[in-house]
């Protein structure tokens, strides 16, 4: 089981997938000729070249093994993701502001310390400056809350 | 005759208020995350690359590189102070560097590495100035095939120097070139791998993938360490005494030598530059045995050879469009970004751009001296900010700069996507960097690829029959021969494990 969860042979598992998908989602392409190359000519190589490499890279682990993988910690990576993902759907409809505080706030709760008062102030000071540098500095066309400014 | 003519144009450009306040906020906010640990100039780059596309090209560029090389600076001060290093260039400085300030001597590493690293950046700049002309020209005389082959050979010598398996860098390669395919095919028009979202159909933009695989996955990483700080070393007189002078300068020199030859070779940069000159000096010195106890030649020389290599990596991005390292290939992309073609072209259709970079780029070296030696103490205040103010402002950076990008939320969408991958390739022990080159030279190298195919009427041999062509292709199997062997392979690993 340990030999399966190496760094390398799951990088072997990632690089093959990569290539499988190519090959699906590229199946309509034209391969052309040598000559003159249609648009899947080059994707397909890749894609079997990406599968070889894969191949070869997981078939080593197995036999040799390799360093483990690190059980993830899930928080940081998720609360991260979460914070830009609601900041995208926010930024259109509210405004930067509300967007702001939303990612903030869940992004500090990715970090292993969470003090509400020290988050309040880092959302005020980082709203001053995202101001002052985006829509004074820059003069980006967004606004800070919809409907208001 | 023709390279004052040159400067003359460059200085032109360079000290326009305007470039001129850009390179000072590059070399600003260089040194600021090159004190801070946990942010490197690559993340930093990468977060910048939209709000580039607010500026104007001259300025966007000059801001961009001031950024790298103030980097090298700035890392060099937490390195000596506190014994941190803020960038993976500097990591050798805190060697020796650390071990002067203990003695008393912060003082004396602090200007000696910023002198070092100014005499390094100007020797950097004239070579910049002087390989420019005729590596341009010999640039011009290439075809297809010849480009074909060289972008071949980039690529395989930034996988030599990429850190960890060998197979997993080149397959790392190709997975960026497949990345870089995502688009409208430009021959045909034929929609590939665009899911039709209509986004996606001029290719997946540049800025998200590299905020996404740089930045956010270095700040989820960060988060997930736990961050000690140790106190800062008081700093006494700047004056290295006339001994220490005496021996730095030499030193100094070689650095700078060993490091500009570094920074130009593919997958070369500061890091490597840094490390080799270390090991030089430690090999050449009467008195080995004080390396390591605060040997002044250990600091001096590091510290030139990063910044020279910082300087001279310039060249074969600016004349051949070849990015030799990460931040190259970003460098690359925010020149796409504003719509320059990278290569040989733009020294000729655009040399107030050209020169003015070259020459801001000494002029923020000057700069350097002058913001790192008087203001060290607020630099070194800024270490006791926690992390955790941090990420959430450089989160908050890269997504309303994404979205400033076309206005889009697909953009910072992309970011979380490219955010989670990178999470996971680093995880896997998957460098970045390969990633970045392969996705950034993948569209020229199919579009070359093809239209060599399609002047040899679909002859693989072409390859081999241009001169330069072989030539580069002979140096790339070298190369990868190179790495098969099992001496060779074993002085890489150590090498890397040193570093790490």
């Amino acid at each position: 089981m340990s030999r399966l969860l190496s760094k390398d042979f799951l990088s072997g598992v990632m690089f093959i997938a990569f290539g499988l998908g190519a090959l699906w989602f590229g199946r309509h392409l034209q391969m052309g000729t040598t000559v003159r190359m249609g648009p899947g000519y080059v994707p397909h190589m890749l894609a079997y070249i990406m599968l070889g490499l894969g191949l070869i890279i997981a078939v080593v682990a197995l036999y040799s093994g390799g360093e483990q993988v690190e059980a993830p910690k899930w928080r940081p990576i998720t609360m991260v993701t979460v914070g830009i993902i609601v900041f995208a759907l926010l930024f259109e409809t509210t405004g930067m502001f509300p967007s702001l505080v939303a990612l903030v706030l869940i992004a500090s709760l990715g970090g292993d310390e969470f003090k509400l008062t020290e988050v309040i102030g880092n959302i005020i000071v980082l709203t001053i400056l995202c101001i002052l540098v985006f829509k004074v500095g820059l003069q980006m066309n967004i606004s800070v809350i919809n409907g208001v400014w | 005759m023709d390279m004052l003519h040159n400067l003359a144009i460059g200085l032109g450009v360079a000290i326009s208020l305007q470039n001129l306040l850009y390179a000072f906020v590059g070399c600003m906010v260089g040194t600021l995350i090159g004190v801070l640990p946990g942010i490197g100039p690559v993340a930093t780059i990468a977060m910048l690359l939209p709000i580039t596309f607010h500026l104007p090209p001259t300025a966007a560029l000059i801001m961009l590189a001031g950024i790298y090389y103030g980097a090298q600076y700035g890392g060099s001060t937490t390195s000596i102070l506190v014994n941190l290093p803020g960038e993976a260039s500097s990591v050798v400085t805190c060697i020796d560097g650390y071990q002067m300030a203990r003695r008393g001597r912060a003082g004396a590493a602090l200007s000696i590495s910023a002198l070092g690293s100014f005499f390094a950046g100007t020797v950097g700049t004239l070579l910049i100035v002087m390989f420019a002309e005729p590596l341009t020209q010999m640039a011009q005389k290439f075809g297809p095939a010849d480009y074909c082959s060289l972008m071949a050979l980039g690529l395989v010598a930034a996988i030599v120097l990429a850190n960890g398996s060998v197979l997993k860098a080149i397959a790392m390669v190709f997975l960026g070139l497949l990345f870089g395919l995502v688009g409208t095919d430009v021959n045909t028009g034929a929609q590939r791998f665009t899911f039709d979202i209509p986004e996606l159909s001029d290719g997946i933009d540049f800025a998200p993938i590299a905020m996404g695989l740089f930045g956010i996955a270095e700040i989820v990483v960060n988060l997930e360490k736990k961050m000690t700080r140790s106190g800062a070393i008081k700093v006494s007189s700047l004056w290295p005494t006339r001994e220490e002078a005496r021996r730095a300068i030499p030193a100094a020199i070689r650095g700078t030598v060993l490091g500009s030859i570094l920074g130009v070779l593919p997958g070369g940069g500061p890091t490597l530059g840094a490390f080799s000159s270390y090991t030089l000096e430690k090999k050449i010195s009467k008195r080995p045995q004080e390396f390591g106890k605060g040997a002044v030649e250990g600091v001096a020389a590091p510290e030139s050879a990063n910044n020279a290599a910082a300087q001279t990596s310039f060249i074969p991005m600016l004349t051949l469009g070849i990015p030799s390292n990460a931040v190259m290939a970003l460098m690359v992309g925010a020149m796409i970004i504003q719509g320059i073609q990278p290569g040989p072209e733009v020294m000729t259709k655009k040399p107030d751009l050209f020169w003015g970079m070259i020459v801001s780029m000494w002029i923020g070296n000057l700069m350097l001296v002058i913001i790192n030696l008087p203001m060290i103490g607020m630099w070194v205040k800024l270490l006791t900010v926690p992390y955790r103010f941090l990420a959430p402002a450089i989160l908050l950076f890269c997504a309303i700069g994404a979205y400033s990008l076309q206005n889009s939320t697909f953009h910072v969408e992309q970011v979380a996507i490219f955010g989670v991958l990178g999470y996971i390739f680093v995880r896997l022990g998957c460098e970045g960097a390969p990633f970045l080159l392969g996705l950034v030279l993948g569209p020229q190298m199919e579009e070359y690829f093809r239209r060599a195919m399609l002047l040899s009427r679909g002859d693989p041999m072409v390859f081999l029959q241009r001169p330069i062509s072989l030539g580069l292709l002979i140096a790339t199997s070298v190369l990868l021969i190179l790495m098969a062997l099992p001496s060779l392979r074993k002085a890489r690993e150590e090498a890397f494990q040193e570093e790490g």
